[in-house]
């Protein structure tokens, strides 16, 4: 479902992200966890194409995004390749990035009706049917500044799923709500997990990625470090760094 | 009328926008041949006047707000002394008169580049003027007086003394005024124009105003004003016509038919409908 | 001045409003898109651009609006008469005749567009620039392309964010209108300025005044019922009145 071979990336002078290698299968939800930091933001921006790459290769669905060529530089797949595997992939804010002069039905059917040119009606059913999973359907007519920020964040969350990407990425979906809101996002995702959604989640809910992840990648300063189950992460056979961070993590 | 403090500021602007905006094409002085025109001598062959007949028509620029010479009317029609001179002219001519308002402070930039023929317009003789155009002979005298209101105890010039004079800014009379012996002994408040200044007279905000005798007898008549005019002037001024520096048959043609106008009592007939007796100097 | 007097001048005015108007309606026409693309020209990451931009902007924002209009009134005669001019400007701007009706109009309104367009550009870049990043960001994550992210996700929020500046600079070109009495340009304030010694009265001076009070009551009423449909709250509050439908209490 999606490849990433070597991937590295810099601005300017500072590296970001080193040597990065990591595979998502089908119906596979991968939780990404590390320090402030780590790369675990930038990595999602380069898969979702908000950064570019800088080496390294890419592969979405089995389509190839990204390559480096002989010369060590980056080759990127022609625009048309690219637009389609970002409609297969869906991406969730930390801010939500609500469209604030649309409503929030407006919000999740602008995209298929512009962008797939699905008919008004049919685009509005299924914002409907998205809305009435949320728990938001009394909200439709809404504007976002007269929501929460939970509902926000699911409203968010509705009009990604309104592309029916196959693979949804979640950067940090928590952070900016009160941790009173947290929870309801959380369960969201969690029923998307027992419906097979394949999920990338960046995340600082430790116990969430535990409870929910299928398998669990531990960054810092650009790198890997250890990647495997749940179980083995927060177990104790974890490497002592994994351990450390975790632990300084569970006092806060 | 006012002299030209814009003018100056203006031809810098000019030169600098140019300058800039044809810094590419290379350096070169663009203004200042064309703004004074000082240095040009009258072209070998003057085609001045043939130009005006073939085109038949005379562009006569005027600042349209200076009555009795040349002024706007009720119906935003221009008229005035200096128009009905005009008219008589290229009547004679066989040519018709185009009546163009301009920007008083810019005239010599209209004139010099061809937007108007003639500055005709109550213009005052002054030495600038005099080298930046080919001025006609002087049409008409005009002095410069006070005028008080009637119920005042100023009867007199000496009378001023301590007193606050209104003038108009930028002008000839306030030139005058404060190169006068009076000024010394008195408070000028310089305002924008003649009317504003004789309302405010009126209004206390000042004990006399200095201006041109043919607007003050003008307004004095027109409007039944009660004003008191101080015996005496400070000095004599003239008013003349002005052409291109280079434009001299076309002058020489309109002092012609002047002169014919003044022969004949044309130009005393229209002086006696404007001022009620013929003041004109024309010879 | 008599009730005659009085009639007579108001009905020289209200004719003149006409090209009151027409400064003022053609200057918005032209000076909002290009304020527009100038706007977007700064913003430009290829540096000489925005410089160029930049340096335009300085100077319509820099000097007084009545010596830009002069400027441009005999920009062209100068061009023709300098050394400097190059031999086919000389035959493109010769050919103009400069006391022509057109002439004075055509270049009294490109001073206007120019100026005001420069106003525009900073307040139209300010919106641009005010909007999120994550706005772009959440718009190319959707699939939309450049073109539908500027005109379906930024320029709706832009436009709202710009109006109450706009209608600033709207209000200001109604009064700046009467700069074109110093060309002269035959409008209201032309008019008002000629017939203060006609009747030896201000009271043309006042008369203008109301008209330019009148015209600047009616945009600002007109301009701030356009910054409240804008509001898309206030849209649905008309829409569910019209609707009568008040249930709604939640949203």
């Amino acid at each position: 479902m999606l490849e990433v071979r070597n991937l590295s990336k810099s601005f300017d002078d500072l590296t970001v992200l080193k040597d990065i290698n990591f595979t998502v299968d089908k119906g596979e939800v991968v939780a990404v966890i590390g320090p402030s930091g780590s790369g675990k933001s930038t990595l999602l921006r380069c898969i979702n194409q908000l950064e570019k790459a800088g080496g390294g290769q890419i592969d979405v669905c089995g389509i190839n995004m990204m390559k480096t060529n002989e010369k060590g530089k980056p080759v990127f797949a022609d625009a048309k390749t690219l637009r389609q595997i970002r409609l297969k992939t869906g991406l969730v804010f930390q801010n939500f990035n609500l469209f604030p002069h649309m409503t929030v039905l407006r919000n999740i059917t602008e995209a298929p009706a512009v962008v797939l040119g699905k008919p008004r009606k049919e685009a509005k059913e299924r914002a409907m049917e998205l809305l009435g999973k949320m728990g938001l359907e009394s909200k439709a007519d809404a504007y976002p500044s007269e929501l929460s920020g939970g509902q926000q964040q699911r409203v968010s969350i509705a009009r990604a799923l309104a592309l029916d990407p196959e693979i949804l990425f979640f950067d940090e979906p928590t952070s900016a709500l009160d941790p009173e809101l947290t929870g309801e996002i959380l369960k969201v995702i969690k029923e998307l997990a027992n419906e097979g959604m394949t999920m990338v989640i960046v995340t600082h809910e430790m116990s969430f990625a535990r409870d929910v992840a299928d398998k669990v990648v531990f960054m810092e300063n650009g790198v890997v470090v250890e990647e495997g189950t749940p179980d083995h992460l927060f177990g104790d056979n974890a490497s002592e760094r994994v351990k450390q961070f975790l632990q300084r993590f569970s006092q806060h | 009328m006012k002299t030209n403090l814009l003018k100056r500021i203006f031809a810098g602007f000019t030169a600098a926008a140019l300058i800039t905006a044809c810094a590419a094409c290379g350096n070169g002085n663009t203004a200042q041949t064309t703004t004074s025109g000082t240095t040009e001598a009258p072209a070998a062959t003057d085609d001045s006047l043939r130009k005006i007949l073939d085109a038949k028509k005379l562009v006569l620029g005027l600042d349209a707000s200076f009555p009795p010479m040349g002024f706007t009317d009720e119906n935003n029609e221009i008229v005035g002394f200096d128009i009905d001179v005009a008219q008589e002219v290229c009547d004679r001519m066989g040519i018709e008169l185009v009546k163009q308002p301009i920007n008083w402070d810019t005239k010599e930039e209209d004139l010099n580049l061809g937007k108007i023929d003639c500055i005709w317009n109550g213009m005052s003789i002054n030495a600038a003027r005099a080298e930046a155009m080919n001025l006609s002979e002087p049409y008409m005298k005009n002095e410069m007086i006070f005028v008080v209101p009637g119920s005042s105890e100023v009867k007199s010039m000496s009378d001023l003394k301590g007193r606050t004079v209104g003038v108009q800014t930028g002008s000839t009379a306030q030139e005058i005024l404060e190169a006068s012996d009076l000024y010394a002994d008195i408070t000028v408040t310089p305002l924008e124009d003649n009317v504003t200044l004789l309302n405010q007279m009126e209004l206390g905000f000042s004990d006399a105003v200095f201006l041109d005798s043919v607007v003050a007898y003008y307004f004095i008549a027109s409007n039944n004003k009660d004003y008191f005019v101080l015996p005496g002037n400070l000095e004599a001024e003239e008013y003349a016509i002005g052409f291109r520096k280079a434009d001299q048959a076309l002058r020489d043609k309109v002092q012609a038919v002047l002169s014919e106008m003044k022969a004949d009592g044309k130009l005393a007939e229209i002086s006696n409908k404007w001022f009620g007796s013929d003041v004109t100097t024309v010879k | 001045m008599t009730g005659e007097q009085i009639e007579t001048l108001f009905g020289l005015m209200l004719e003149y409003t006409i090209p009151t108007l027409k400064i003022f309606g053609y200057t918005l026409l032209y000076s909002i898109p290009l304020g527009m693309i100038v706007a977007l020209l700064k913003m430009c990451r290829f540096k000489p651009v925005s410089w160029i931009t930049n340096v335009y902007i300085l100077i319509m924002r820099g000097t007084p609006l009545l010596l830009q209009l002069i400027v441009a009134q005999y920009s062209v005669p100068y061009i023709v008469k300098s050394d400097i001019c190059p031999g086919f400007l000389r035959d493109m701007l010769g050919g103009v005749d400069i006391r022509s009706e057109a002439y004075t109009f055509n270049m009294m309104l490109i001073a206007f567009v120019l100026n005001y367009a420069a106003y525009f550009a900073e307040i139209f870049r300010g919106g641009i620039e005010s909007i999120p990043k994550g706005q772009y960001e959440a718009a190319v994550a959707l699939g939309f392309g450049r073109i539908q992210t500027f005109f379906r996700i930024i320029l709706p929020q832009v436009i709202r964010r710009v109006l109450p500046a706009s209608s600033n600079e709207i209000i200001t070109l109604v009064k700046d209108t009467s700069l074109a009495s110093a060309i002269p340009y035959m409008e209201i304030m032309y008019i008002a300025k000629k017939q203060v010694p006609t009747y030896a009265s201000l009271l043309p001076l006042f008369m203008a005044g109301l008209f330019y009070f009148a015209f600047a009551m009616v945009l600002t009423l007109l301009l701030s019922l356009i910054e409240k449909s804008l509001d898309p709250m206030w849209r649905r509050s008309v829409k569910t009145f019209g609707k009568g439908i008040f249930s709604r209490g939640d949203a």
